[in-house]
């Protein structure tokens, strides 16, 4: 801090000018950049256009890349747009919270990760069915039994359906539960290998629901699939005699 | 081999419970070969672009090996410079613009312009028509498929094309050129509009007599490090970087979310994978117990026993682990599908690339895997209580 540098605009060092430097700054988290290490200064505008002027062409000390407008609170920013659009022409004005070149490759990888849910899922599905197959296999003779003492099909149906439901729910509550403890850990770690204060794990409620809305009937139709086949056996049959 | 018989036997004795457990595993090894190609596909993926160019050393007037940064000035001197050493075969200086075809009624089309002379090789495939020609007049184009489409002309066509060379500068006035072909070029997303002139027609197009290029395309002729470090030597005031060096920077500030993500998804499905195998062969062992308990005091030796539950488990994942690689590159296929839509994405990319060692990999995690899922089962094998167990599993 305090040291004074060179900067130059040519790929030569040439026409170098002296900065102080006064601060060290914490970068605006960038996901495009993420991972890249980043050199950058910032200057004052019109240092920074001193520094570029290569004094053939006028018009450079008026160039600017883009001008940021914060608009009053209240005001409509589409209609501010298009009146800016329409008073100085050949802006483009564009919305920053609506930049579709920037959040494109974000929408893509939403898109990749719903695609391995989605393989996920199915794994799961069949890594379920057959666990479910296999204790349900070692209630073979509780089924029995309760068939004997006059308990209908119907009856045991619901039995198993409501413990389905009652499992669905605690696992998929238990699922919740971890991605929430881990969220921390894994936004730590991210933020730590990439140096950023990006947040890349984040459980909403939205995404809670959405897992129950899978997990629940996911776990329930395993419960069934795996029972159906059991409930329709004959009773001696289950008590293997 | 009597254990590999008898292990297959006891699994196809519950056909219902092995077929799952074999599709499960095959759907965690296929995630998980999937996650293993992801891991290294970008880095395999952009040298072949890169080598397949006929260029394995890039010049360039800073640090960045991208085009469009900061312009190299006296480019055709620098390049003249460079083409005399005996370590380069060619070179060929590149400059980039932005500019737009204007067609009829004020319609303009815009795209990528790259200026660059013919040589003996060639960075874009023509598909149609002929290449570029030295000193054409009037000046030729070639230009991408996506571009053909857009304007909608064939080659033999004049087209008028304004070149923003410079965004501080007035816009040129717009200049003719002759469509010679249509060409595929290799960084090219699906939607980009590309052309390519000659160098000199892209300098009178962008109005400048500047003398500048983005980078030089140099063929090493005796192995790119040799051609580094003889350019290094010549002209200590550019930067020549191999392919190899660009790749190993990709891979460390690039492509980095694709290898953390496939890190993170393998241990993830590695984890499943483990669990998966674990519960499937505990479950079986318990419901087996009195049966186990039986063939021990028949005289199965506790290595035995616990080899028949290893070899369950090796036969669950040898199967499964078969049938993960057609069913992972299979869905490879859409996953690559789904990511080069992410734009700036060359088309020839590819986020899944294939090599032997990917295979090898994946077979040795799902040994592992293998190994590790069977320990707890086998431990229960070899310590089952051959007495106690048969009077609890069979009297009781």
């Amino acid at each position: 801090m305090g040291d004074v540098v060179s900067l130059s605009a040519e790929a030569d060092g040439s026409q170098p000018r002296s900065f102080r430097i006064v601060g060290a700054y914490e970068p605006t988290p960038d996901p495009m950049r993420l991972g890249a290490a980043r050199h950058e200064v910032r200057l004052h505008l019109p240092d920074l256009i001193d520094l570029q002027d290569t004094g053939s062409n006028q018009l450079d000390t008026e160039r600017v890349d883009a001008i940021n407008v914060a608009i009053a609170p209240g005001s409509d920013a589409g209609a501010v747009g298009r009146r800016i659009s329409t008073s100085v022409p050949g802006a483009i004005t564009q919305r920053t919270g609506n930049d579709q070149r920037r959040t494109a490759p974000f929408v893509v990888l939403e898109r990749f990760h719903l695609a391995i849910a989605i393989v996920t899922v199915l794994a799961s599905s069949v890594f379920l069915l057959a666990l479910m197959l296999m204790l349900v296999e070692e209630r073979r003779a509780t089924v029995g039994v309760l068939r004997l003492i006059g308990f209908r099909r119907s009856r045991i149906l619901q039995h198993v359906l409501a413990e389905g439901v009652v499992i669905a729910l605690a696992g998929a509550a238990f699922g919740i539960l971890l991605s929430v403890v881990l969220e921390g850990g894994i936004n730590r770690f991210f933020q730590w290998r990439y140096d950023t204060a990006l947040v890349f794990v984040r459980i909403t409620p939205g995404v809670a629901m959405r897992s129950i809305a899978v997990a629940v009937p996911l776990g329930v139709a395993a419960i069934f699939a795996s029972s159906w086949s059991l409930l329709h056996k004959e009773v001696l049959a289950l008590t293997r005699r | 081999m009597r254990a590999l018989i008898f292990g297959a036997r006891s699994l196809v004795r519950q056909p219902g419970r092995t077929a799952l457990g074999i599709l499960g595993i095959a759907a965690v090894g296929a995630l998980l070969f999937d996650m293993l190609l992801l891991s290294r596909g970008l880095v395999v993926s952009f040298r072949d672009l890169l080598d397949s160019i006929g260029f394995d050393v890039r010049i360039t007037a800073t640090d960045s090996p991208l085009p469009a940064g900061v312009r190299m000035k006296d480019a055709t001197r620098a390049a003249s410079d460079v083409a005399r050493l005996p370590q380069v075969a060619e070179v060929l200086p590149m400059r980039t613009a932005n500019g737009e075809i204007v067609l009829s009624r004020g319609r303009v089309v815009p795209a990528g312009i790259t200026g660059m002379d013919p040589g003996t090789r060639h960075p874009w495939t023509i598909v149609s028509g002929v290449d570029l020609t030295p000193r054409a007049t009037p000046p030729e184009i070639v230009v991408n498929e996506q571009l053909r489409d857009e304007i909608g002309v064939a080659p033999g066509s004049e087209l008028t094309l304004r070149a923003a060379c410079d965004p501080g500068r007035a816009v040129a006035a717009p200049r003719t050129f002759k469509l010679v072909g249509v060409a595929q070029f290799p960084f090219d997303d699906e939607a980009q509009s590309t052309a390519v002139v000659s160098r000199d027609a892209l300098r009178e197009a962008c109005g400048d007599d500047r003398d500048e290029a983005d980078m030089l395309m140099v063929a090493s002729s005796g192995g790119a490090a040799a051609a580094v470090t003889a350019i290094k030597a010549a002209r200590p005031d550019l930067y020549p970087i191999t392919n190899e060096q660009i790749v190993a920077r990709m891979q460390t500030q690039g492509f980095t979310y694709f290898r953390q993500i496939s890190a993170v998804l393998s241990a993830i499905t590695l984890l499943f994978g483990f669990l998966l195998i674990t519960v499937l062969l505990t479950v079986s062992v318990n419901q087996r117990l009195a049966e186990i308990a039986a063939l021990r005091a028949l005289g199965f030796s506790r290595m035995r026993a616990a080899a028949d539950v290893f070899v369950q488990g090796a036969l669950l994942v040898g199967v499964g682990g078969v049938l993960a690689v057609p069913l992972g590159m299979a869905l490879s296929i859409w996953l690559d599908r789904i990511l080069k839509t992410m734009p700036g994405i060359p088309s020839a990319m590819h986020f899944f690339v294939f090599e032997p060692r990917t295979l090898l990999t994946h077979v040795a995690l799902l040994v592992a895997t293998t190994l590790l899922a069977s320990a707890y089962p086998m431990w229960l094998v070899a310590r089952l209580p051959i007495a106690a167990t048969l009077r609890s599993e069979v009297v009781g």
